[in-house]
């Protein structure tokens, strides 16, 4: 359903939208801090006194009750002031663009980075003066360069970063074989090896599913262009050239990228047609709950979804649910991506594996240009990205912390997510307009892939890798041709 | 020879009735689904055997009425049934009004109405739509839910071709003779045909009732706070893990047009069967 | 009866000339000030009208509508920069309330002929020795003789701005570079016809155009014939004489009517996907599963699309068909049976001529609400581009391509400009089916 609204939300968008001078990213080096940066005058440090701020959260802040504990923590802290931040109350997906320039949008919003950058294009949001806040050292300029961008030759930040969001695997160690440890722990470190590498989650798939054939081993919609992306950049290929900055150069098919696409194929060919369409992305909570898959690939914020069907199905199964939330927690893990081969083939004995790639984004809040208290405003943004508040985030929300501190004190996926973002393992989805323009024809790419899985040996479209790299090299040419032909 | 008629008359009997019981099945089969969907007890479709749930429960209902916090649906049901209550009276107003007056009136701009109304109609929409948001954010209209009862109003005569059609089919004579008694138009109007066209009537009105009552798109444009969300609106913005609260709500929404539909049968199909003047 | 009208309405009416030169002295005041002449000849409170209404026209060009009309042709001068507090002009809104300037300017000087014309009729009046109308005779025309006036105000008022404001603003749009980079707070400037050309140019753009307008075409004819024929024959089924529980039998499709159309859509499209029932059943009788709606599925995802249309559709019609029967002149089937004709006989000769004449209109709009039917394919199958199409696929309609083209893409100009060649097209189709039909020449014909 939700997909549904961010499509026809072009319906609601539409004239403002998006932004005005194109280009403009940062194309320096990630590692440079940039020189001259700084927020927009309208920043004096005078709080404007009695004053209420609208705040736009996402829907998990706000169903959790965290988003009710931070502006209830906020307000009291600024009460002398009169400052009180109040939900928003609007649709995650708004349009800042379209809404905010005549009264309605949000004063401060927290949005992915793809999303705040196409406003900041347009002027939308104001640029901060991010250095005098007290999460500036804690937060890598990694998660800083999704908000960076340069106008006029000065470098701007226009978002505040709060967490890493990425692609994760999810898996049920109860489902792992009784002997795991003996047959699936060549290099016995005492973590199963179909989740260090995709190689042996394709064995364990296959070897799964020929003992039950109702049963399967790692299931996933492959046609979703964010999820499926990071096996093309793993082999060299990218969204834009020059840091995903230059709309011009599109890498979908750039370096080996055919050899994510085989990999693609080759796991498709271990799932069943449902990995066609969208049917694995809305089945697999309730799958995995009951056993039917062992693994699956899904962002982190959704771990409460399945930990719910799990719950639940262990109490099925006759548990009380105090046992079936113990067992939960114990059998249902979240971790990063396993590694992929070299050679881009998972039929292969004994592989080279190398780290895999994922796409990601950076969630963080942002000021809009159309508040009348922007001082207020950073002092919530302030509030909000403090140590207490973020930990507080990662407690009841289970986020991965961009600040350093949170991560490392967090631990475990946090901490690897963090160290991932550092590695640039997480790809950052582009944070320039042009990026609206990938998804459909990726998206039909990927479809087209794993239905390939599914035709005769005949009717094949992607029988071997050149085929696959010359898919590939279409979807950059639609791609080009969206952005380009009617500019 | 009278055998045969009354064979042929149960043979068609009994091919109507096989006839209309496969029409009922199609339409009534997949609403069914829904409603059944909707008690499921496990709240995925992914857990049903074939077409249907193992288990139901209410569950689903509840939480649809009672945990409100993020999604407000009582709420949304009663916007919707504000907007849909006002555009519909309003609507069908203006429309039965638009069309009996194209149909009875003879005056100089009415052709080039009619191609232009017909002509409008084919624009696309949603093209449209920017210039009635903007159009709207200079009226100060947006987060109002009258703003949307006067575009779906201001709308509904577009649609008066349908209502027209009918109008034609109704004699002028029965107009002339009351003119001659001295009758003015308007007493003609509210008088003489106001009566004789029930079953247009209520067909506009239940029209214009359930348009509102599912478009998705204008109320999306317009309304920008939560709590003013219609339904459809509403619906749409639930979390894609939360099928058995969608079907709930898709059920619960489709309720009060049922009723109506009951309510307004009768007025629908005796209008002028029951023996007026034919010219 | 429509021709003696006719000749009444087309009395000749005196130009503005002369009314200048034979006008009274009172016609000559109600050109200068609105009214005036009207109160002259003692109509008070038509003249306070007049004036008052003249009044707030000034009072608007006055405080904005010059300026909306100047920014009409210039859509802004300064660039807005939230980051330096600069606030800049909207270009788009200046469009838009351009146009609305310019709409109240022709209603002022419709008003304002209306005034003049007042006036002079009033002296005429005089002149022939006859009183002037009091303000009371003439409200109470206005609920007679022109009750086509008072009754069409209101509509006329609404459909211009929220129909024809919109549509206009659209066409327009297709005459200036908005869209792409170029939206708010960039200033979009007049392009002339320069969105045609690119489309005229442009090598990609024909083969899909003509490709989806062929489809387009087939899809509205088979779609509209489909639901059409469905409804009508529901009705008459339901109509008929042996049928016992009417109410009962007719609430299946009003359940069905009852049910908004993307949930309707949503619930099919899930229903034929990998993972819906369907397949559940053909996986668990041993075949394999069928990509129903999927990217290889040309003909049966459009085969699945006309029969969800036509289950979506066919109540509403269904509904109408019933009023519409219920209206027939059951006189003329008794004429018929006595005369011995048979039902088949019955049906094609008094039913059907009077079903489609009532509904010529309905199956105009059908077609045209087929013809531009975003919801079915863009819920059913969308997000998918096509080898040999050019950023849609092979299910879309046109206007699901344009707005692939102009939302997801964002190219509004282009978008505008497409979308108004589909219009000229369609309209000018449309319009000559429509003018021939019975419907709108013969009107009169069930009289």
């Amino acid at each position: 359903m939700k997909k549904h609204v961010a499509f026809l939300l072009g319906v609601a968008l539409l004239a403002g939208s998006m932004t005005a001078c194109s280009g403009g990213g940062g194309e320096d080096e990630p590692e440079q801090k940039a020189g001259s940066t700084g927020g927009s005058s309208v920043f004096t440090g005078d709080l404007e006194q009695n004053v209420t701020i609208r705040v736009l959260e996402n829907d998990t802040a706000i169903s959790k009750g965290y988003f009710a504990e931070l502006i209830a923590a906020f307000n009291e802290a600024y009460a002398d002031e009169g400052i009180v931040a109040v939900d928003a109350n609007m649709d995650q997906y708004l349009d800042l663009a379209n809404d905010g320039p005549y009264g309605y949008g949000p004063d401060v919003l927290y949005q992915a980075n793809d999303v705040v950058m196409q406003y900041a294009e347009g002027k939308h949001i104001y640029p901060l003066p991010v250095e005098e806040l007290e999460c500036y050292d804690q937060i890598p300029e990694a998660a800083w360069a999704a908000y960076r961008t340069e106008v006029d030759g000065n470098t701007y930040y226009c978002g505040v970063p709060v967490n890493v969001q990425a692609p994760m695997l999810y898996y049920r160690k109860d489902l792992l074989p009784e002997n795991w440890e003996e047959e699936w722990d060549a290099d016995g470190n005492q973590v199963p090896d179909m989740i260090e590498n995709w190689t042996d989650m394709y064995r364990f798939s296959i070897k799964r599913h020929e003992q039950d054939p109702s049963k399967y081993g790692y299931m996933k919609s492959l046609y979703d262009t964010y999820f499926s992306a990071g096996f093309l950049f793993t082999y060299g290929g990218y969204v834009f050239g020059d840091h995903n900055t230059n709309p011009e150069d599109i890498g979908f098919s750039a370096g080996e990228a055919e050899k994510g696409a085989q990999v693609l194929s080759q796991l498709a060919g271990v799932m069943n047609e449902e990995c066609i369409d969208d049917t694995i992305t809305s089945n697999c909570y309730s799958k995995l709950a009951d056993g039917t898959y062992f693994a699956t690939l899904t962002t982190p914020d959704v771990y409460s979804t399945f930990y719910d069907e799990l719950v639940m199905a262990y109490e099925a199964e006759g548990m009380s649910s105090q046992e079936a939330k113990a067992a939960a927690d114990e059998n249902l893990i979240m971790t990063t991506v396993p590694a992929l081969p070299e050679s881009g083939d998972l039929t292969e004995a004994d592989p080279v594996q190398i780290p895999s790639k994922t796409m990601g984004g950076i969630n963080g809040y942002a000021i809009s240009a159309y508040t009348k208290s922007p001082n207020a405003c950073l002092a919530f943004v302030e509030f909000a990205t403090g140590y207490d508040r973020i930990m507080k985030r990662y407690e009841m929300l289970g986020i991965a912390p961009a600040r350093e501190d949170a991560a490392l004190q967090a631990g475990g996926v946090s901490a690897e997510l963090y160290e991932r973002l550092e590695n640039e393992d997480t790809v950052l989805m582009p944070s320039i307009k042009e990026v609206a323009q990938i998804w459909t024809p990726a998206q039909t790419f990927f479809t087209d892939l794993a239905k390939d899985a599914f035709r005769s040996e005949a009717d094949k479209k992607y029988p071997n890798l050149s085929a696959m790299k010359s898919g590939l090299e279409q979807v950059d040419g639609q791609i080009h041709d969206a952005i380009f032909t009617l500019k | 020879m009278r055998n045969k008629i009354k064979w042929s008359r149960a043979l068609d009997t009994g091919i109507t009735y096989l006839l209309l019981m496969a029409v009922a099945f199609v339409f009534f089969f997949p609403c069914l689904w829904l409603i059944l969907a909707s008690f499921s007890k496990s709240g995925t479709i992914y857990s049903f055997q074939g077409f249907f749930p193992q288990e139901y429960s209410f569950a689903s209902f509840q939480k649809l009425f009672m945990d409100t916090t993020m999604y407000n649906y009582p709420k949304w049901f009663l916007n919707t049934l504000f907007v849909a209550v006002g555009s519909c009276l309003l609507g069908t107003f203006l429309t039965i009004l638009t069309a009996y007056t194209m149909s009875r009136f003879q005056f100089k701009m009415r052709k080039p109405i009619m191609k232009t109304t017909m002509v409008l109609g084919m624009f696309p929409s949603f093209m449209g739509m920017i210039a009635v948001y903007l159009l709207m954010t200079q009226f100060n209209l947006i987060n109002h839910l009258w703003g949307l009862i006067l575009i779906y109003a201001a709308g509904a005569p577009m649609g008066y071709l349908t209502q027209k059609g009918f109008f034609d089919t109704i004699p002028k004579a029965i107009d002339e003779a009351a003119r001659i008694d001295g009758a003015t138009n308007f007493q003609v109007f509210t008088k003489i045909n106001l009566p004789l066209s029930k079953p247009i009537i209520v067909y506009t009105a239940l029209t214009s009732f359930t348009w509102p009552w599912s478009d998705f798109i204008l109320p999306k444009l317009l309304l920008k706070e939560k709590n003013l969300y219609t339904v459809a609106v509403g619906l749409m913005s639930l979390d894609e893990t939360e099928f058995a609260r969608f079907a709930a709500g898709s059920v619960f929404i489709a309720i009060p047009i049922v009723i109506l539909y009951f309510f307004l049968v009768k007025y629908m199909v005796n209008g002028m069967a029951a023996g007026a003047v034919k010219g | 009866m429509e021709k003696v009208k006719k000749t009444k309405i087309k009395k000749k009416e005196a130009g503005f000339g002369t009314l200048f030169k034979k006008g009274s002295s009172q016609v000559h005041m109600s050109m200068v000030i609105m009214g005036a002449g009207q109160f002259r000849y003692g109509a008070y409170a038509k003249g306070v009208m007049f004036f008052l209404l003249e009044a707030a026209s000034i009072w608007y060009f006055i405080s904005r509508g010059f300026k909306d009309l100047q920014g009409f042709f210039t859509l802004g001068e300064i660039k807005g920069d939230a980051w330096l507090g600069v606030a800049g002009d909207n270009s788009v809104i200046m469009l838009l309330m351009g146009i609305l300037a310019w709409i109240i300017l022709a209603a002022f000087i419709y008003l304002y002929r209306l005034n003049v014309r007042d006036a002079w009729l009033m002296q005429q009046r005089v002149e022939q020795g006859k009183t002037v109308r009091s303000f009371r005779e003439e409200a109470l025309q206005l609920l007679d003789k022109k009750f086509y006036i008072t009754v069409l105000v209101l509509p006329v008022v609404g459909v211009c701005v929220f129909n024809i404001l919109p549509i206009v603003f659209m066409v327009l749009i297709a005459f200036t570079n908005y869209g792409g980079n170029i939206v708010p707070p960039e200033l979009v400037d007049w392009v002339g016809f320069a969105n045609f050309g690119k489309l005229m140019t442009l090598a990609q753009f024909a083969p899909t155009f003509f490709r989806i307008l062929g489809w387009n075409l087939l899809w509205a004819v088979l779609s509209t014939a489909l639901n059409y024929f469905a409804g009508l024959g529901l009705a008459l089924l339901l109509d008929k004489k042996c049928v016992k529980g009417k109410v009962v039998w007719r609430a299946f499709p009003v359940l069905a009517y009852a049910i908004p159309g993307f949930i309707t859509l949503l619930a099919f499209k899930f229903m034929f996907s990998y993972g819906g029932p369907i397949n559940q059943m053909i996986t668990a009788a041993g075949g394999t599963a069928v990509g129903f709606l999927d990217l290889d599925a040309k003909w049966s995802a459009r085969l699945i699309g006309l029969l969800v249309n036509c289950w979506i559709s066919t109540p509403s019609i269904m509904l109408l068909a019933t009023g519409i029967l219920s209206n027939r002149d059951e006189s003329l089937y008794e004429a018929a049976r006595i005369d011995g004709a048979t039902r088949f006989a019955q049906f094609r000769k008094l039913t059907l001529p009077f079903v489609l004449f009532s509904t010529m209109p309905v199956l105009i709009s059908q077609f045209v609400g087929n013809f531009n039917n975003f919801g079915i394919f863009y819920f059913l199958r969308g997000g998918l581009y096509m080898d040999g199409y050019f950023l849609a696929s092979d299910t879309d309609l046109l206007i699901n391509w344009l707005y692939n083209l102009s939302i997801d893409n964002n190219y509004y100009s282009i978008g505008a400009a497409i979308s108004l060649v589909i219009f000229l097209i369609t309209s000018v189709l449309s319009l000559v089916v429509y003018m021939r039909s019975p419907s709108y020449r013969e009107e009169d014909t069930f009289q």
